[in-house]
């Protein structure tokens, strides 16, 4: 039904869920300002912050390696790579060898090693605290992903995204098989963990109580942490990106010409919108939980995954 | 309606009882037990409905309407009373920390899979998944009611096991006697008025902790 996307889309692909990525936090943050009746800063203010952060200098902790200098380069490149395996504009698998689902989480999950490995290499209180709660729950979060992503590959044949997507073709929740509904409850649970909001971190404090993430970016400044915003940004479109290629797959089906271009960029546009004000909302109705009944949360997560698995494969 | 779009719809059905299942299981207050039971027996409702403009039969379109406002409104909103009424913690303190109570609901269901897997002959006749769905809920549903502390607790799991029962049933036979869903229904009523009568006069002598009971020896 699809052709293969060459490796020019490939690319256009990629910058744009790069340039979009701070575009999402920011209508995220919008709505969880409307929602609270505040005005909120425009949508546009997370560039403002990566400009500015991007023009200034950097100050570094005495105790750090020359490791830490290179981390934020590391993590940004791990995200963005991870950013070229998600299907964008239409579905189809690549003309050349590139990766599948697997190696989008490994991408995924490696980037998140390195701010843990940055983090301790800082020798910074927060930095380590904020180490160990991200490699704690990264081990609940990760292969509940992995059982999602296998629970639509099986049915599928392959865990290519874009193969993956144009063999589920142009379905709608009607065609979904009720593995689907699981699988997707299952991500709707995990959602937040993965993009570092609540109910299991909270982006918006550097109270030291509350934070994971943040707290990993402490010692970070400058360019420098202006990487890392970038990638977190990138981190939540790819992997809200991903959802969709699992689960929404439509988007016009031939699309080479640059009228199927925009098409497929409105129909992403609006499945990563509707993902994103899922998000706004969970965040503004529900309180942030302890950290020792997160692993509760996900447990839903986990058992979702598993009985999708279990209708698909028995 | 085809058979093919019935058995997906009721297949889907399952899925959505299995998460609201789910949901009571790790439901850290008892409002969110009892909002994602209302939601079950909606779903159940749905399923009944389908099923009856599938089969034609109306005692199921009897069925959907009981349970539509026995089930989803009146019993929910009796159970919320009670929880007001007794005005104590609304936190589930379950026996087993809840990750085990969820370990143990994915052993259930893979288990109620592999159980109606084996039985072969009998799956022909059956709508897709409703057989081992059905059956994961009951005994979820007695997860429920056995790591539940609280006798509301067990109200919940009571309901949530009789819904696994009543789905089972209406799929497997598309559609009992109506005599027989009736006196099922009513048991069911009867089981959570009695138990609600119970739990707000006895909560007026002691807690309501039915942990406490295993010191009542003869």
């Amino acid at each position: 039904m699809t052709g293969e996307r060459s490796l020019g889309l490939l690319l256009f692909e990629m910058t744009f869920l790069v340039l979009l990525g701070p575009l999402v936090t920011g209508i995220i943050q919008k709505i969880k300002a409307r929602i609270q009746c505040r005005q909120g800063a425009g949508v546009l203010q997370p560039y403002r912050d990566l400009a500015k952060l991007f023009r200034k200098g950097t100050v570094q902790a005495d105790t750090a390696s020359g490791l830490f200098r290179l981390i934020p380069v590391l993590v940004l490149a791990a995200t963005v790579a991870a950013g070229a395996l998600i299907p964008v504009v239409r579905a189809g698998p690549p003309s050349f060898p590139l990766g599948d689902a697997l190696l989008l989480l490994g991408l995924l999950a490696l980037a998140r090693f390195l701010t843990a490995v940055g983090a301790l290499d800082a020798g910074g209180a927060f930095g380590g605290m904020g180490a160990s709660r991200e490699m704690t729950l990264a081990p609940l979060v990760e292969p509940v992903l992995m059982m999602v992503v296998f629970s639509t590959a099986v049915a599928a044949g392959t865990t290519e995204l874009g193969a993956l997507a144009a063999q589920r073709g142009t379905s709608w929740v009607l065609a979904w098989h009720a593995a689907d509904f699981l699988g997707f409850a299952a991500m709707l649970v995990l959602l937040p963990a993965e993009t570092g909001r609540i109910p299991v971190d909270n982006p918006d404090t550097h109270l030291e109580l509350t934070m994971l993430h943040e707290g990993m970016l402490l010692e970070h400044s400058g360019p420098g942490l202006g990487c890392m915003l970038l990638a977190s940004h990138t981190r939540q479109i790819v992997t809200l990106g991903l959802v969709s290629a699992l689960f929404f797959p439509i988007g016009p089906a031939n699309g080479a010409d640059a009228a199927g271009l925009l098409l497929g960029v409105g129909a992403f546009a609006a499945k990563i919108l509707v993902l994103a004000s899922y998000l706004a909302l969970v965040e503004s109705s529900y309180a942030k939980l302890r950290l020792f009944r997160v692993p509760q949360f996900l447990g839903i997560g986990f058992v979702c995954a598993l009985t999708a698995l279990a209708l698909r494969i028995l | 309606m085809s058979a093919e779009t019935v058995r997906t719809i009721i297949d889907d059905l399952g899925a959505l009882l299995l998460f609201t299942m789910i949901l009571i299981l790790a439901a850290g207050q008892i409002y969110r037990a009892i909002y994602a039971v209302a939601a079950q027996s909606l779903l159940i409702a749905i399923a009944a409905a389908v099923l009856a403009t599938a089969t034609g039969n109306t005692d199921l379109w009897v069925i959907a309407g009981i349970t539509l406002t026995v089930k989803t409104i009146v019993l929910p909103w009796v159970l919320h009373r009670v929880v007001r009424r007794m005005n104590v913690r609304r936190e589930v303190e379950p026996v087993i920390p809840v990750a085990a109570t969820l370990a143990l609901a994915v052993m259930v269901v893979v288990m109620s899979f592999h159980l109606s897997a084996t039985l072969g002959p009998v799956n022909q006749a059956i709508t897709g998944n409703a057989l081992p769905v059905g059956i994961a809920l009951t005994l979820l549903g007695v997860l429920v009611m056995a790591t539940g502390k609280t006798a509301l607790n067990q109200m919940v799991g009571l309901f949530a096991s009789e819904n696994g029962i009543f789905f089972t049933a209406m799929a497997v036979t598309q559609g009992m006697p109506l005599i027989i869903e009736i006196g099922v229904i009513l048991d069911v009523i009867l089981a959570v008025l009695v138990m609600a009568i119970m739990v707000l006069r006895v909560r007026s002598t002691v807690d309501a902790d039915i942990a406490g009971l295993d010191r009542l020896k003869g």
